[in-house]
């Protein structure tokens, strides 16, 4: 393969994969996923014989839920919403990073200054990535409403 | 960008739905074009073009901050 010709190949499935969508159906099912999730995640905190597995396996299912819900289409998708949801994901990007820079030192200040020291005072890949794709949401609602 | 798709939209008295219908986007879309918040495509300048039955220049015209 010429220099030429995997260029273009690159091109042409970098350009694919940045347009997938899911269809507006999906949203649907997304949401009902991240409810579900949400109130087993919930219901699981009353109950004292959890298996140690569960909330991991329900925290995973509820970002693939909310990856669907970020991921499906609107009714009618035009060029405008494409936009609208490019500047949700920049924000999201950028809120996300500064979210993972700022909890730490709120967390490290919360734990050693105002209740005792603990060495627990670490956060999560859940923590960021469900911050990044619920602000991600919320940015694409606010700026879908005000368009 | 300025533009005067309200008055083509008029003459040809159609609505904002009408319109959006014809080039496949949303009616807000189409709003949004009109109230110059949103700067749309080639490619839908050229729709709304085709709909107009006139060269893109007549009814989007750059503003000198342009």
């Amino acid at each position: 393969m010429s220099n030429k010709s995997f260029m273009e190949c690159e091109r042409t499935k970098l350009e694919r994969w940045s347009q997938f969508q899911l269809a507006n159906n999906w949203k649907t099912i997304g949401a009902t996923i991240c409810l579900l999730t949400l109130l087993t995640l919930i219901g699981i905190k009353f109950i004292d014989t959890e298996p140690s597995w569960l909330r991991d396996v329900l925290k995973r299912v509820l970002l693939v839920g909310l990856l669907i819900v970020v991921l499906s289409k609107e009714k009618v998708e035009d060029e405008m919403l494409q936009s609208l949801r490019a500047k949700a994901f920049t924000l999201a990007f950028i809120f996300g990073v500064l979210y993972s820079l700022v909890q730490p030192l709120a967390d490290y200040v919360v734990h050693n200054y105002i209740y005792e020291a603990s060495k627990e005072n670490t956060f999560s890949y859940f923590q960021v990535l469900s911050f990044m794709l619920l602000v991600q949401i919320m940015f694409f609602e606010v700026l879908k409403r005000n368009r | 960008m300025e533009n005067t798709i309200k008055v083509e939209r008029a003459i040809l008295n159609i609505t904002q739905d009408d319109l959006a219908k014809r080039i496949g986007v949303s009616r807000q879309t189409i709003n949004s074009i009109e109230a110059n918040r949103y700067v749309p495509s080639t490619v839908l300048a050229l729709k709304l073009s085709q709909v107009f039955n006139k060269p893109v220049n007549d009814f989007f015209k750059l503003n000198p901050d342009d």
